[in-house]
């Protein structure tokens, strides 16, 4: 029985690791032909394993009996990117920016996921954490991790704002209501002068953690990583900690809540639901998410300009949350891995680069509406 | 006084340029329940339609061939047409396989296919991410009358949107497509079960909104003697925020939601010290303000939710 169990998760392993391998290596590969090689390779397993019923179903069974067994492989793994890469700080850098927006679409899943709230204002709430934090710190000399939870709240502050119209609309009349909060808080970062304007602000400091700054490169196990893998590290925790409260929040009554509400508000309602405090409560918590996520961003580029929040960063998120299966945290991950991966692969289209963007978002809406992994039932265990 | 009558004037150019966008909006909202996103983008293509056209005709020696006042409409008219087919195209592609799918999709692929039409004429033109020189097709003459300034080329762009809207609501009203369109705009399945073939309404539908965008975009380029490639964005959110504000869905509403928010942003950058980078945000914030406490509109129907 045991050797059973133990070569069960040898064999568990051997999958996961496997799949790393390949990740790593085609993050590695540079030319055109081979990532499109790979990007067919991946879909070829996809498809084989949607035909072969009998692998894919060992195989779930298999995750679903050694859940510790493979959450741990998979952090190992993950922590141990850094080392493979460590002669490409450029990749560190694009698993960093991956993070980032697996952050900014977790949080935009409560939302758009969970409760079907439209929201094209991410990328305000994102700037407002982003420029908080960054004057601040150029300014009055906040440390960033003061400046992560001042930056969350004031976008969560600004959530909040914006909730309070969207209340009134639906649909349609509350996008309008979020694309045009996201617009002016863009013309209003473009024209205030105590934000740089159009300009910016540069030289933003880096965090620094028991005297150690993020900008030195980073030593660990005798190995010198490059400073791009502080960064690194805080994203996981970070991504760590929002896919935790993500997780809960679904499993738990305010998720069920959320879900009662995308499924009829009227209903919703009559069961007691205060649907309003429901629905504000996913914009702030949206907005905290989005608010760190800027943080941290402005504190690793050191430079921010109103460009870096601009009305198609909104269209990415939820784009992302879309391709990836909505109210699926794990999809909604994979989705902002995707897309930020596969833009940064295909830079020698840098030209059509949104081009592309457009037409892979309006053909998967044809053909797979409900995003690469839709969300299961939820199942209940007595 | 002549002040605020010139601010007038121009309010007036501003709102028709919004009505004649906010009217797309609302036929197709009208016809199949649905935002085109891309609109405003199809509306601008309208104007580089006509900078192709006329760097064509250029090309062929027509310019001199034909005199300007037979030579400048034809080319206009062909434009609204060009872009009129080209939106059908897009309900026929991106729009339709959607009609039964949740409101969130279509949202999203219009706003990805307005991405798509921006960036297509962003790189079909040669240093596309500049601005292109729009063509004077309008004379440029201009007369003083009690101190207030009209330029001739004001007087015709707003005799033409009077012109237009007229026109369409006579084809609205009088024609059988017209009866059609409004048929399908009350009641698709009632209209479908009259032997009306929806998809033609439709596709007619989104032939003359298309068309009458083409004409703002054209107004936007003419005033403002440039385009860009980006100016899709903010005209289809400004049409949009018109269309709400009068009422989405019927079309007298547009009128006065353009109007209103070509007064508000031309009185905001006129009369309000400093406010002249800010007058997008005035803009949006009446429509959020006409969000929070009139939802439906001024002209629209008040909706009740059916259980």
């Amino acid at each position: 029985m045991l050797t059973r169990t133990i070569g069960r998760a040898v064999l568990l392993l051997a999958v996961e690791a496997c799949f790393f391998i390949l990740f790593a290596a085609f993050m590695k590969t540079n030319e055109t032909g081979y990532v499109v090689a790979f990007l067919l390779f991946f879909i070829g397993i996809g498809v084989v394993f949607k035909k072969w019923d009998k692998a894919r179903i060992a195989l779930t069974e298999l995750f679903h009996e050694m859940k510790s067994v493979a959450g741990v492989g998979f952090v190992v793994m993950l922590l141990t990117l850094p080392f493979v890469f460590k002669s490409s700080p450029y990749l560190i850098h694009i698993c960093v920016m991956a993070g980032l927006f697996a952050i900014l679409a977790l949080g935009l899943n409560f939302q758009l996921g969970s409760t079907n709230v439209v929201n094209f204002a991410t990328a305000a709430s994102y700037g407002i954490g982003a420029y908080a934090s960054a004057l601040l710190a150029v300014h009055f000399h906040i440390s960033f991790w003061l400046g992560l939870l001042i930056g969350g709240s004031l976008a969560s502050l600004f959530g909040l704002l914006l909730g309070i119209p969207c209340m009134k609309t639906k649909d349609y009349y509350l996008s309008l209501v979020t694309i045009a909060f996201g617009l002016i808080i863009y013309i209003l970062l473009i024209n205030f002068s105590w934000t740089g304007g159009p300009n910016g602000i540069p030289n933003i400091p880096p965090p620094s953690l028991l005297g150690h700054s993020f900008k030195d490169p980073l030593n660990l196990f005798g190995y010198q990583l490059p400073f791009q893998s502080n960064y690194y590290y805080l994203i996981f925790l970070l991504v760590g900690g929002s896919l935790f409260v993500a997780h809960r929040l679904h499993h738990s009554r305010v998720g069920l809540t959320w879900n009662a509400i995308r499924e009829d508000e009227i209903a919703a309602k009559c069961h007691g639901i205060d649907v309003t405090w429901y629905k504000i409560l996913a914009f702030c918590i949206d907005a905290f998410f989005g608010g760190v996520a800027g943080t941290v961003y402005s504190h690793y580029i050191g430079f921010i300009s109103p460009e870096n929040f601009a009305f198609i960063v909104s269209v990415v998120v939820v784009t992302m949350v879309i391709l990836g299966g909505m109210d699926n945290v794990f999809g909604v991950i994979i989705g902002a891995i995707l897309l930020t991966i596969l833009p940064e692969k295909f830079r020698a289209f840098e030209d059509f680069r949104v081009l592309i963007y457009g037409v892979i978002v309006v053909t998967m809406l044809m053909f797979r509406p409900q995003g690469l992994f839709p969300q299961k039932m939820r199942v209940y265990r007595k | 006084m002549a002040e605020i009558i010139q601010q007038m004037i121009n309010a007036l150019l501003l709102g028709c340029t919004y009505t004649l966008i906010a009217i797309g909006f609302n036929l197709f909202f009208g016809a199949l329940n649905v935002v085109h996103f891309s609109h405003g983008d199809v509306c601008i293509l309208g104007a580089f339609m006509t900078l192709i056209l006329y760097g064509l005709a250029k090309f062929l020696g027509l310019v001199t061939f034909l005199p300007g006042f037979l030579f400048i409409p034809l080319l206009i008219l062909l434009a609204m047409i060009l872009t009129g087919l080209i939106g059908t195209f897009f309900e026929r592609v991106v729009i339709r396989p959607f009609r039964y799918a949740p409101l969130l999709m279509v949202l999203v692929a219009t706003v990805a296919l307005g991405m798509v039409v921006r960036e297509t004429v962003r790189l079909s033109f040669p240093h596309g991410s500049n601005p292109q020189i729009f063509p004077r097709i309008l004379p440029q003459t201009s007369f003083q009358w009690g101190g207030v300034l009209i330029r001739l080329d004001n007087l015709i762009i707003f005799g033409t949107t009077i012109f237009l809207i007229s026109m369409m609501f006579l084809f609205i009203k009088k024609t059988r497509m017209g009866a059609a369109i409004r048929a399908v705009s009350q009641d698709t399945e009632a209209a479908a079960m009259m032997g009306i073939n929806i998809d033609r309404t439709v596709a007619v539908t989104f032939l003359v909104g298309s068309a009458l965008g083409a004409i703002a975009g054209i107004l936007i380029g003419a005033y403002n003697n440039i385009i860009r490639f980006d100016m899709g964005l903010m005209g289809g959110v400004k049409g949009f925020s018109a269309a709400v504000v009068g009422g989405l869905g019927n079309v007298y509403g547009a009128i006065i939601g353009g109007l209103i928010l070509g007064f508000v942003e031309t009185f905001a950058a006129a009369f309000i010290p400093g406010g002249t980078p800010y007058t997008d945000v005035f803009a949006f914030l009446v429509v959020i303000f006409f969000l929070i406490f009139k939802p439906s509109g001024i002209l629209g129907e008040k909706v009740y939710e059916k259980v």
